[in-house]
Parts: structure tokens; C-alpha cells; sequence
């Protein structure tokens, strides 16, 4: 029963894979807040595994949610931690995990073209090099406040 | 930030033996042999290594046919939550309500953090975390639902005991957390209670207590603050007896699997209670303090014996005895009671503000609570040391197989 319950938590990452479990996502979730409405932004949060023998790269990815999709991490930016978008993608070394987190690394979704809404549930395909897309249903938006976050984004500063 | 984090479920994997090794003291409880039970408390079948971590590796299971924390021992801590839906709050806004506290629970019940919980770190074990959710007669009011309104459930008529303070009472939903440990109840707690925040504000907390796990073994019964083993006569968990009062089975779709709570905040008036003598206490109740039997026998599993009369030919158990006036009329005419105890201040004359956050679950109020209570309410001598100071009445959705969110079928 307990490892019944394990894989079912696991079931709508596998649902929406290829048959190869290349990359593994855990526990996402999207921000609901007073910025997630229809022409405003969020992000998806939550734990990817690379399974694979070799190195892949986190390179975007695609919501009907939101006009843009950004790959964002944390930098130094005039001696403040700032996020930002990364052209280069987020790195996942073989058999490793990276965290997108609030305060951290995320899949940073802009242009929304709806509200979002506490407890709503969304679709996401993640892009990786190195890896297939990885669509993952059944994301709930969580009403979260937190993570000391502050956007560094040029797509954001034009269009909000 | 961290870049590279171990596997998250391994520790939960972990879990998976711990628990099965457990699982015989879990299912001995569920089916009353006590003796069988308290063996698994014993250092020897724990390992001294482990005990310092027993009571946080302990899980009660969330999915199945009933909701979680109802059909099991008493935790140590608890709130009872009631909400008020706020004037937005559709019956779409409730189910995502109910997704969100659904998937909270479900990951709260394994000890693990709820998503985006901003403390994870808090999540140290299960700790037989339980929380289970049920609406109030308003609810139904609000979103135009009576038709889905199970049978016997409503309001509960007045009763002349009834001291009864909006404070305590009420509410449209009803969310009822509880677990062995404080902090574990206070950090479940409080992911839940963020995630209920925008569809509804808090009417009311309720904060009680039992047993810490190992003071008494499973399945015995708790005592409450006025010494009374209080419990006696309940159905015995996991068997046919408990499933006939308490689960029902027609009825709406949701309520499938789902009970009636009588929800009564009942005040204890110690300061004259402790007056009495030990013998005058046994004849309110019709029970021993020392050990619950009633006053006809010998041991608390006793029947007590109504007829019985003394020499002088005065009742053994009195005619204003509290059992003999909450003994069934009907074959039908019982509850599950599962009281927690409160304790909520002492006055500057050092009188204490205690009492029960007591529960009645059962199929049908009409047929089983209202008449019970109806007859403690016309003579029961220790209304002169309690009263219900809060009442309220919820009805307790259906359990949740997987892929499935609480009260689905009452708000899609």
C-alpha cells in the first residue's frame, strides 16, 4: 500500500513522459498572488532529477498559461542577488537534482493569459537540451508569498 | 540555493519499513486486542535507537473509504478550525479549496512539508498527523446545496443545558487537525490554515489535548479532566459495529463513506466537582473512577446492569446516573464519541477553564445524538458540572482514493 502510494505521487510526471524516464520532476507547484493575473506573471517551482548518464540542460518550456517562458536563476547583479533570465539554461549533472524554489532558480512565466488562481491546476512542458520535453499535468497554484524575490528581467520591466 | 539535492523520497522509503515494522501494533489497535498492542511499545521491539523517534515515524493512512483521523486512537494534540466562506466563495472556489487542502493533507500525513511550505524544515515526521474536513448548515445555505444536505443532518435544536457562545460555535467548514506532537500540529496547521485563505476567513479555533503516545496503550480509553474514563460503550474501531453508527452509506455521492459530527464545547465546573466525595463522583456517572466499570461489575468492558438494585432497594446506579440516562432506547441509538480535552487559562482566583471538545460522529443526528442528548438534557445530575459552552454540527465528506480531492462530488 505505502509503495502504491510512492508511485501514484510520481504518476503525473510518468503520465505526461516519453517511455524513458530521462528527467524526473517532483513535487512542482505555481505561484498564485496578486500578480498571477491575466497579462501578469508567476513561476513554477519544484525538484528536477536528471536519471540519464549524462548532463542535460534545463532550456525553457511552454504553458498555454503564459505568452512567455523563461528560464530564470539567481545572480549578482551590483551587489545584490537578483533573478534573471539565463540564456544558457539551467545545468542538471548526471543522476543530480536542481531545485527551481522561490528565491532561486525557476521556469519564470510572463505575459499570463488568464488569472491564475489558488488551487487551480495547470499543464507545463519543460524544454531540456539533451533530454525530450517533459509535460507534466495536474501543477496546483499554491497562494504563496516569500522567497525575498525580486525580478531582474528586461521582458519584465517592458511589460509590466 | 542549492544546485544538487539527494533523491527527496529515500527518506520516505525509509518510512515504508518502519512502518510496516509497526504495522502489526496499528492493526492490533484497530482491532481492540490490547494486550497484542502494547507490546509494540516495548523497548525491545522498537530498539532503544529508534524510540526518540517511535511517535514521529507513526502514520495514520489518508486514502481509502472514510476520511483520515476519525476511526483511530486519540493523538496527542488537536485543533478543530472552523471557517466561514468568504462572499466570492463559489462552489468552484471550493473545490479548488478542497484541492489544495487535499494534497496538503495527503503529504502532511506521510511527515512530509506541503508544497511551498516556507518552514519544510518543520516536516519531522508524520507523527500520526490526521486532518478531515466537513461542512456546516450554512455552507449548503450559501452555495444553494440543499439537496445535497445527507439525511438527519441540520441544526441541532436547543437544548435547555445549552450555554452556548457564538465564539465556539458554527462555522461552514470545518477542518479538524490533529497529530502526537505540538509542533507537528502547529506546522500542519499552519500550511493548512494559508492554503484556506483565500476562500475563507477563521471563525474559530478549538485547541485540545489527550494522551501523549505510551501513557496509555492503544485502545484504552482516555480519562478526562474530571478523572472519568471517558469513552466506554464506544464501537470498536475497525469493526462492523463501528462502520453501522458511524459510516454512512446512501445518500449523496460525497457523503458516501462520510459521518455526522455533533461538535459540543462542553465546560467542567471543577472547582465545585472537586467538592464531592469519590462516592457521590461514581454515582453521577453510574461508573468506578478507578477504572470505568460501571457500578454493577468488576472491569470497564462491563454491561452495566440497570435493574440492579441495593438492599434498600434504591437503584445501584442511580435513576439520575449520566449512563443510565445515555443508555440507548433503540438498538440504534448510539454515537462514536472521541472527546479531547481543553484547557484554556486559569482565573486570577485560580479556577481553571477546562473541559471537552467533544464529538458525537454518527449516520443520522435525528436518529441517534439529538434523542441521546434530548434525554441527558431532561435529568443527567452532572449537567450541574458541565455545559456545553459551543456547539456545532458538520457534515464529513467521503474518503479519498488517489487522484482524488476531497468532496469532489459536492462542488464539481
Amino acid at each position: 500500500m505505502r509503495k502504491f502510494a510512492l508511485i501514484l505521487s510520481s504518476l503525473l510526471v510518468l503520465a505526461g513522459c516519453s517511455t524513458q524516464v530521462e528527467v524526473q520532476a517532483t513535487d512542482l507547484w505555481v505561484k498564485s498572488s496578486e500578480m498571477s493575473t491575466a497579462g501578469g506573471m508567476t513561476a513554477v517551482y519544484g525538484t528536477l532529477t536528471n536519471n540519464s548518464g549524462d548532463e542535460i540542460v534545463l532550456s525553457g518550456g511552454q504553458t498555454t498559461l503564459a505568452g512567455l517562458v523563461e528560464v530564470h536563476e539567481m545572480a549578482m547583479i551590483n551587489g545584490e542577488m537578483k533573478m534573471q533570465e539565463t540564456e544558457a539554461g539551467l545545468t542538471i549533472p548526471a543522476g543530480q537534482s536542481i531545485e527551481l524554489e522561490p528565491g532561486g532558480n525557476h521556469l519564470m512565466f510572463m505575459q499570463l493569459t488568464r488569472d491564475l488562481l489558488a488551487g487551480d491546476k495547470i499543464s507545463v512542458t519543460f524544454s531540456f537540451t539533451g533530454a525530450d520535453d517533459l509535460v507534466v499535468d495536474g501543477i496546483i497554484a499554491k497562494p504563496a508569498e516569500g522567497g525575498d524575490e525580486e525580478y531582474h528581467s528586461s521582458e519584465t520591466e517592458v511589460d509590466n | 540555493m542549492r544546485s544538487t539535492t539527494p533523491p527527496k523520497r529515500k527518506w520516505t522509503t525509509n518510512l515504508v519499513t518502519r512502518r510496516g515494522f509497526l504495522g502489526g501494533g496499528a492493526a492490533a489497535a484497530a482491532s481492540g486486542v490490547i494486550g497484542v498492542t502494547g507490546g509494540a511499545y516495548a523497548a525491545g521491539a522498537v530498539g532503544a535507537q529508534n524510540l526518540e523517534t517511535f511517535a514521529a515515524k507513526r502514520e495514520l493512512s489518508f486514502r481509502g473509504n472514510h476520511q483520515m483521523g476519525i476511526e483511530a486512537d486519540l493523538q496527542a494534540v488537536t485543533n478543530f478550525i472552523a471557517f466561514d466562506i468568504k462572499p466570492t466563495t463559489d462552489k468552484a472556489a471550493m473545490l479548488r479549496f478542497m484541492s489544495l487542502i487535499t494534497d496538503d493533507i495527503d503529504r502532511l500525513s506521510r511527515g512530509e512539508p506541503v508544497l511551498a511550505d516556507p518552514s519544510p524544515e518543520l516536516a519531522i515526521g508524520a507523527a500520526r498527523f490526521s486532518a478531515y474536513v466537513g461542512f456546516g448548515p450554512a455552507l449548503f445555505e450559501k452555495l444553494g446545496l440543499q439537496a445535497q444536505m445527507p439525511t438527519g443532518f441540520g441544526r441541532l435544536p436547543t437544548f435547555k443545558v445549552d450555554q452556548l457562545q457564538d465564539q465556539h460555535s458554527s462555522g461552514d467548514v470545518l477542518i479538524h487537525i490533529a497529530a502526537d506532537d505540538p509542533v507537528v500540529l502547529a506546522h500542519g496547521t499552519r500550511g493548512i490554515v494559508r492554503d484556506a485563505m483565500p476562500f475563507a476567513s477563521v471563525r474559530w479555533v478549538q485547541s485540545g489535548f489527550a494522551h501523549t503516545p505510551g501513557m496509555v496503550p492503544p485502545g484504552i480509553t482516555h480519562r478526562n479532566l474530571m478523572g472519568q474514563v471517558d469513552g466506554t460503550a464506544n464501537p470498536t474501531l475497525g469493526t462492523e459495529d463501528f462502520n453501522q453508527v458511524v459510516w454512512i452509506e446512501d445518500g449523496p455521492a460525497w457523503i458516501q463513506g462520510g459521518t455526522l459530527l455533533a461538535y459540543r464545547r462542553i465546560a467542567m465546573q471543577l472547582d465545585t466537582w472537586d467538592q464531592l466525595g469519590t462516592p457521590s463522583k461514581e454515582e453521577v456517572i453510574g461508573r468506578k473512577l478507578s477504572n470505568g466499570a460501571p457500578l454493577t461489575g468488576d472491569k470497564e468492558s462491563d454491561i452495566p446492569d440497570l435493574a440492579a438494585r441495593h438492599p434498600n432497594g434504591l437503584s445501584v446506579i442511580p435513576e439520575f446516573a449520566h449512563i443510565r440516562r445515555a443508555a440507548p432506547a433503540s438498538p440504534g441509538e448510539r454515537i462514536f464519541r472521541r472527546p479531547f480535552s481543553y484547557e484554556a487559562g486559569i482565573s486570577t482566583a485560580g479556577s481553571v477553564d477546562v473541559g471537552l471538545l467533544w464529538t458525537a460522529y454518527q449516520r443520522n443526528m435525528d436518529n441517534q445524538f439529538i434523542p441521546i442528548q434530548s434525554r441527558l438534557d431532561e435529568l443527567d445530575l452532572l449537567n450541574k458540572w458541565t455545559a456545553p459552552i459551543g456547539s456545532a454540527e458538520f457534515a464529513i465528506a467521503g474518503g479519498v482514493l488517489d487522484g482524488e480531492v476531497i468532496a469532489e462530488a459536492l462542488f464539481s
